[in-house]
């Protein structure tokens, strides 16, 4: 790599960001136009102005439901269309760590000049009836190698380094109670959050019957609708707009280098490609895990949060369930880490690394109101595995 | 009425894999440029990257070790229903570093457990001539 040209040059400008519900009352679609408009126009721009559209449109579930744009997933094409503009550019994320994917590409787009303002957006949707369950009988393809022998599904998928990290270093599930109570705490302050005002205690969390061993479903986020957008422009424009500029200092990405039966995350796969993402979110951005002070993990299973913890430095390896159990990521201690300040994905519900970005923006561009850190000057916002996923670096000054 | 357990449908990569286990033989894909093995056979080798493995299917000791498990207390897959419990297993197999794979162990939910235990591979007659592999600890 030869340098990272786009460190400081691109922004985000404004957002917006619907109510996170079970089910929306209104099609995903219509929400989805609904928040690009408000986003656009919170950014102080009309809706002609945006030339660029990015966003992923996976539907994460192992169910069998029908994919349709519009309804259950929202494109960028379909997004641009159906707000009536002509951009000059529209791409799709295709990887699964969506929304570091989809920043990425945003930012470069504006850093290279293919377009001067980009919508991002994330719809996610909860389909009616069991989220995951499957009624498939027969089997084709790559999962013919473990559905028939019964692995199927993200819990399972998850279940098995989490199990693979607790014995490796010891750790007990109980400890994962720190990280689920954390999350929902600042999930209940959050008013679009489906968890607003209802925070969840260590009782609750123990008492919950295990799903997966050792996964109980409070480790997961619970499926929702809800839409996202955040409007990408040039840093030299954005301090011409009406919020304080957010600027992209680097974004580093997974590389899955070793192929595997379906679904299947080996610990070392996961931490290896955390190394790899650490290494060139580092390099891009020329920062360091101390020069953080709002990291923002992924939980969309709490194994996440320890997982990236150690995989961007913040604690060593196979210290993170005894880090978070101590305290180490309160966002009310000011001598914490602030890692779920958001609420993240278990504290608002599955709108993916939406939570984390978000609140990297709130908080950088001292729009969180009543929830607006003191301290809040670099922030990372991860997404996914650290081996399937990313991580963008936030700040409120230049780097 | 009760849900069948989901069958393999075998593909020119995957058919004499399912031939042998219906006879109750692991066999594993071996690539005929490096000869070394890959669970999914796919379409470049995954450890020398030739586009023409041409794998063959040879019988291979299905002994391994435990890496890692869960115990499943409900399947989204409805034909496990009136298997629930049950434990599957993350396993190592012995005749090739990292080559791994995950099935059902049956011995049951309330066997202790720990990384590293010995398991051989059993299998699990689904219909007639559908039999899928699954694990059993070694004592």
């Amino acid at each position: 790599m030869s340098g990272f040209r786009a460190r400081n040059q691109v922004a985000i400008a404004g957002y917006a960001q619907s109510p996170i519900v079970r089910h929306a009352s209104q099609s995903l679609g219509t929400l989805a136009v609904e928040t690009a408009r408000q986003a656009i126009a919170d950014a102080g721009l009309e809706v002609e102005a945006i030339d660029g559209f990015v966003g992923a449109s996976l539907l994460p579930t192992a169910g069998g439901h029908r994919v349709e744009d519009g309804v259950s997933v929202v494109s960028p094409n379909w997004l641009a269309q159906h707000l009536g503009t002509k951009p000059q550019y529209v791409a799709g994320f295709a990887g699964v760590g969506q929304i570091p994917g989809s920043v990425a590409m945003a930012v470069n787009a504006v850093a290279s000049g293919a377009a001067d303002y980009v919508l991002v957006h994330r719809a996610l949707h909860n389909p009616p009836g069991r989220y995951h369950a499957n009624p498939l009988t027969e089997v084709g393809g790559d999962q013919q190698w473990t559905a028939p022998q019964g692995y199927f599904g993200p819990l399972a998928m998850i279940a098995l380094p989490y199990n693979e990290y607790l014995q490796r270093f010891g750790a007990r599930r109980e400890a994962m109670a720190a990280v689920v109570i954390e999350a929902r705490k600042n999930g209940a302050r959050i008013p679009w959050s489906y968890w607003h005002d209802k925070p969840l205690t260590a009782e609750e969390y123990l008492e919950a019957p295990t799903l997966f061993d050792p996964v109980c479903r409070y480790d997961c986020d619970i499926p929702v609708d809800g839409v996202a957008a955040f409007v990408f422009t040039s840093a030299e424009r954005a301090r011409d707009m009406p919020h304080r500029p957010v600027y992209v200092g680097g974004y580093g990405m997974s590389a899955v280098t070793r192929p595997r039966l379906p679904l299947h995350w080996p610990l070392d796969d996961i931490m290896e490609g955390g190394a790899h993402v650490a290494r060139n979110l580092w390099a891009q951005a020329r920062i360091g895990p101390g020069d953080v002070d709002l990291p923002q993990v992924y939980d969309g299973f709490s194994p996440f949060v320890w997982f990236w913890l150690e995989a961007l430095g913040f604690c060593p390896t196979g210290e993170a369930h005894r880090y978070v159990a101590e305290g180490g990521i309160d966002s009310d201690r000011p001598d914490a880490l602030p890692a779920l300040s958001g609420g993240g994905a278990l504290g608002n519900g599955r709108m993916h690394g939406v939570p984390q970005m978000l609140e990297c923006y709130l908080q950088l561009s001292q729009r969180a109101g009543g929830r607006q850190r003191d301290r809040a000057t670099v922030g990372v916002a991860c997404h996914a595995s650290p081996h399937y996923g990313g991580a963008v670096v936030y700040s409120a000054e230049p780097l | 009425m009760t849900n069948a357990r989901p069958v393999p449908v075998p593909d020119e990569r995957s058919a004499p894999f399912w031939t042998a286990a219906a006879n109750h033989v692991l066999t594993l894909a071996r690539c005929s440029h490096c000869h070394s093995y890959s669970l999914p056979p796919g379409a470049v080798c995954a450890q020398c990257g030739t586009t023409e493995p041409a794998f063959v299917f040879e019988p291979v000791d299905s002994r391994g070790t435990v890496r890692s498990w869960t115990v499943v207390r409900q399947s989204f897959l409805p034909g496990f229903d009136d298997d629930l419990p049950f434990v599957l297993v993350d396993v190592e197999l012995d005749v090739q570093a990292e080559l791994r794979m995950i099935g059902r162990l049956l011995d049951g939910v309330d066997v202790p457990l720990q990384v590293g235990d010995v398991v051989d591979v059993a299998f699990e007659d689904l219909a007639p001539g559908v039999s899928v592999p699954a694990f059993a600890l070694v004592r």
